[in-house]
């Protein structure tokens, strides 16, 4: 009866910013970055693209709670990069690898004859 | 500094491809990519599902809500659930659902006049908007003449409910997109799943102290088929690497009989073979493209706003000192 609508799991509620970046106040270039309305799927995504970047000493992400709908994704950089810059980075880099993986299967697609909505 | 790079660059081979079934390698990428790939496909791509349903008259077995849940379950043909909008953010109709932009009606009237029990199916769904080909899935296959009892079970439709003499179901349905992590109902997936490639090395100097009748014995401790023995040269060749189920019995039974290393197996970290089947609701090729659509979707959305950048830039002789002092 008081059940939370189920849309709360992946609509970010109005006036709450999709990714919230607090520095960390502690330690030299780390920062936690807190995606609302996300979850395994992209918090690990970034997770192990960020250790592919050698700039990035560590880098972690976890759901705090299964029925709060947020990842935190903590990054921790040497001096020559920053939290902020190696998480566009890594967005970058993952977004040109989707492209590249769109691309050959498509075209893998195509060789078997298949048609394929586009 | 800017131009660097960590970017992969995956290829997929495809071994299989049917409307409702896929089979493809994946490879150059990690498992955090394939398993986010997965999680996109059973979740996060819209189909469209029955959601919302008003009964005018049910006087079969079954009641309102059953029949209901029933119709949320019957996959209809989704082609068009990528270009349509979710009922929630549809400016057309302020979300109430009865639009072409985000509905879709269906209307069902039977009711069972001889002594024989009818059956109710999808077949029985009528859109009554034909200007979308949105139906049940199997709605177009089904045989246009020729008795129900005639048809092949497959061509029957999916059973709703059934109706003895008297009884009878009239209702009206609005489909709407959604996605799976909303309710089951809008997975396209019925089934998902990806394994890393098995590498199978024979320590061959190994195996040839091993007599014939052993070389069969080891062979056979295999639950699944993975080897066999060429009859003529009597050795020991791999048949199916990847049928192995990661259960280490052979290894175990290398061990046991006193051979440990007889053959050493590694998974390949970056290569993955995806097995996808489709309900029905959307080919199984357009599922995986869907999801890395709505995979790049996602990332965009989680770019950091400008305004966040500039309040960090903004930080000041703080946050310059925080920064390592540059």
């Amino acid at each position: 009866m008081n059940a939370p609508d189920r849309y709360e799991r992946f609509v970010v509620p109005e006036g709450m910013k999709k990714v919230n970046y607090e520095r960390d106040m502690k330690i030299m270039n780390a920062a936690t970055f807190t995606v609302q309305r996300e979850d395994h799927t992209i918090g690990n995504i970034i997770r192990m693209q960020l250790h592919r970047d050698p700039n990035v000493l560590f880098s972690g992400y976890k759901l705090p709670h299964p029925l709060q709908y947020k990842v935190l994704i903590k990054i921790q950089t040497t001096s020559q990069s920053s939290p902020m810059q190696a998480y566009n980075q890594a967005i970058n880099d993952l977004d040109k690898e989707l492209d590249c993986l769109k691309e050959s299967f498509v075209s893998k697609c195509r060789r078997n004859k298949t048609t394929i909505k586009e | 500094m800017d131009n660097v790079s960590y970017q992969r660059f995956p290829t997929v081979r495809i071994r299989e491809i049917k409307d409702d079934f896929l089979k493809f390698e994946l490879r150059n990428t990690d498992a955090s990519m394939a398993n986010a790939l997965r999680r996109v496909v059973l979740a996060e791509v819209p189909t469209i599902a029955i959601d919302l349903v008003e009964i005018e008259m049910n006087s079969s077995v079954l009641n309102d809500e059953f029949i209901a849940h029933r119709l949320g379950l019957i996959p209809l043909t989704s082609e068009r659930a990528m270009d349509m909008k979710f009922s929630r953010d549809c400016d057309a109709c302020d979300g109430d659902g009865k639009c072409e932009f985000c509905s879709i009606e269906f209307t069902l009237n039977v009711k069972c006049t001889s002594d024989q029990t009818l059956d109710v199916t999808s077949h029985d769904l009528v859109p009554s908007d034909q200007q979308y080909p949105v139906y049940p899935v199997g709605f177009m296959e089904r045989a246009e003449y020729g008795g129900y009892e005639e048809d092949p079970p497959e061509q029957r439709g999916i059973l709703i409910v059934k109706l003895r003499r008297g009884q009878e179901l009239k209702l009206r349905a609005i489909a709407r997109k959604g996605i799976g992590k909303d309710h089951a109902k809008w997975s396209p997936a019925a089934t998902i799943t990806f394994q890393y490639e098995p590498e199978i090395h024979i320590n061959e100097a190994l195996m040839e102290t091993l007599t014939l009748e052993e070389k069969k014995e080891w062979v056979d401790s295999c639950p699944t088929k993975m080897f066999d023995i060429d009859a003529n040269t009597e050795q020991v060749v791999v048949v199916d690497a990847e049928a192995y189920a990661y259960d280490d019995e052979i290894i175990k039974k290398a061990d046991a009989m006193g051979k440990p290393g007889l053959v050493n197996i590694i998974s390949r970290e970056d290569s993955f073979i995806f097995t996808i089947e489709s309900t029905g609701a959307l080919k199984a090729a357009d599922m995986f493209l869907n999801a890395i659509e709505i995979l790049k979707m996602k990332l965009d959305a989680v770019r950091l706003s400008m305004e966040t950048e500039e309040n960090d830039d903004q930080f000041g002789e703080l946050g310059a000192h925080m920064r390592g002092g540059l």
